[in-house]
């Protein structure tokens, strides 16, 4: 049982199990996250696809602990990956790959490939592991039900502007609203407003706020995990994050 | 200067394959099972049969060149996972309540090549652990990559010594220029040994208490004589395991890092 409060920025997380008290004092605005991430590739001199290796790596465990093999109910232990066209797809890519190392079965969905050589690469990396990508997501909503165990919304992240959601992902939003297998959001709910509570976009069971939770995430009833280990001290103590200690060496801590 | 030799060999990592990009509608899951399957198989076999490969300096060098050729991986993309894997080798083998001095302090010894950069990828995740590590970095080269790990060690407040610290223990045999390495309490080391040969080791080289092998063990592993051997950089597509039969055993879990003995 978990236990809500929320006071101006600061949301305080019980946990009856652990009795582990977690308090977050930021979520993120959008304007924040954009300024962290130049800090990080300007001032720190961190490389975006070593950033996108990170993140997609910590995913990639997040849902290993959300979901175990052991946890699937169907046969195989495949899932859908659905990736957009930014940076929140890339990571979707690299998060795809590892599950596969994990001995999940991914497929990917990914219509709108990045014409950045940087994106590229880790799209060759899942087709170099054999790694199926599908040509069209089916309408059908019950194939997907069939055929996956989940669904890994990797389509719009905090960079995307959620009021002009172009085709073909405000189709593919509306097909995945409707699945009943559960949907894993990558950093932010596709289509939802990241500074807002999130109340239009997909509705996911479990939410994977990447290095810090977003505005958007308040009031977030899932499963929510922070994964990402790897923000240097300095710039943690410079936007108060007040992040929680992970522990041992992961990656990945529930909120 | 210190009359050490370099004393991380040439880094590893790099893998990359021919595959094919499969597209198809309907029957996706069909398909992706058929493939899946198929190195479900191969797994099992490869756990039957011989015990894991240890590799010639050759064949690791093949491998990094398909890593990077084929399979599109960047260097810092591979760099991480396997400074990560070193990271997380190190704590198992030394857990922070396990270490006797406070503050735990690491020191990371980094050569000019790619080992050193997974050392400096290594440090900031010890870093990050609750270690203290500090970095001795002689020889930096000039590649961006080099001087962005380096820039993150140091915005990590990772201290970098100008030279090789004083040992206070007495080395056991009086050879100079390698008795700072021999004094230290425990030696881990990443990828082959320093100063060893790839192939064949080396009984006057130093040895290490722990070796954590990337990608996959060289030859020069069937000489070590520590304690603790992990395997680390989990990023092997299975195909290009298969293709040079590496036999790589299954890591648990999602661990990065898999304990050989």
């Amino acid at each position: 049982m978990i236990y809500l409060s929320s006071q101006a920025n600061t949301m305080h997380v019980m946990s009856s199990v652990s009795m582990r008290f977690v308090s977050l004092s930021v979520f993120y605005s959008k304007t924040e996250v954009a300024t962290v991430e130049t800090e990080l590739l300007r001032d720190y001199h961190f490389g975006q696809q070593q950033l996108i290796e990170i993140w997609g790596h910590a995913c990639a465990i997040a849902i290993t602990k959300a979901f175990p093999l052991s946890s699937l109910s169907k046969k195989q232990p495949t899932l859908l990956v659905v990736c957009g066209p930014e940076q929140n797809g890339s990571i979707g890519l690299v998060c795809a790959r590892h599950l596969r190392m994990f001995e999940y079965e991914p497929t990917i969905f990914y219509p709108k490939r990045s014409p950045q050589s940087l994106h590229q690469d880790f799209t060759v990396q899942c087709e170099k592991m054999d790694i199926p990508f599908l040509s069209y997501l089916p309408t059908e909503v019950q194939l997907l039900n069939d055929a996956y165990n989940l669904v890994i919304d990797a389509i719009l992240g905090p960079e995307t502007d959620h009021k002009e959601v172009k085709e073909p992902y405000a189709g593919m939003l509306v097909t995945l609203k409707q699945v009943k297998i559960p949907i894993v959001s990558v950093d932010v709910p596709s289509g939802c407003d990241v500074d807002e509570p999130a109340k239009d976009g997909i509705n996911p069971e479990v939410l994977i706020s990447l290095t810090a939770p977003k505005k958007c995430a308040t009031g977030f009833s899932g499963k929510h995990f922070l994964a990402g280990r790897f923000l240097p001290y300095d710039i943690q103590k410079k936007y108060e994050l007040n992040l929680p200690e992970f522990p041992g060496t992961e990656c990945v801590i529930e909120l | 200067m210190l009359g050490v030799r370099a004393l991380f060999g040439i880094g590893l990592l790099v893998t990359s394959r021919g595959g094919s990009v499969l597209t198809h509608t309907g029957a996706c899951a069909r398909i992706a099972s058929n493939i899946y399957s198929k190195d479900l198989t191969h797994r099992q076999a490869c756990t039957m049969a011989d015990t894991i490969k240890y590799l010639g300096q050759e064949e690791a060098q093949h491998i990094d060149e398909e890593l990077f050729d084929e399979y599109s991986f960047s260097v810092d993309q591979l760099m991480e996972l396997a400074g990560l894997s070193c990271a997380t080798a190190v704590s198992k083998g030394y857990p922070l309540q396990s270490l006797l001095k406070s503050p735990p302090r690491v020191l990371v010894i980094c050569g000019p090549g790619n080992n050193g950069g997974d050392g400096l990828v290594c440090a900031r995740h010890l870093k990050l652990f609750g270690y203290e590590p500090s970095v001795l970095y002689p020889k930096r080269p000039s590649k961006q990559l080099f001087q962005n790990l380096t820039t993150q060690c140091e915005k990590m407040d990772i201290s970098f010594l100008t030279e090789m610290p004083e040992v206070q223990h007495k080395p056991q045999r009086s050879i100079p220029h390698r008795s700072h390495c021999r004094g230290a309490r425990f030696i881990s080391h990443t990828g082959y040994i320093c100063s060893w040969d790839v192939e064949n080791g080396c009984p006057d080289g130093i040895q290490p208490d722990m070796l954590i092998s990337l990608t996959a063990p060289k030859k020069a592993a069937n000489h070590f004589k520590g304690r603790y051997h992990f395997l680390g950089g989990r990023f092997v597509p299975p195909a290009l395991e298969q293709k040079y039969q590496l036999n790589l055993p299954q890591y648990p879990g999602t661990d990065c890092v898999h304990q050989l003995n």
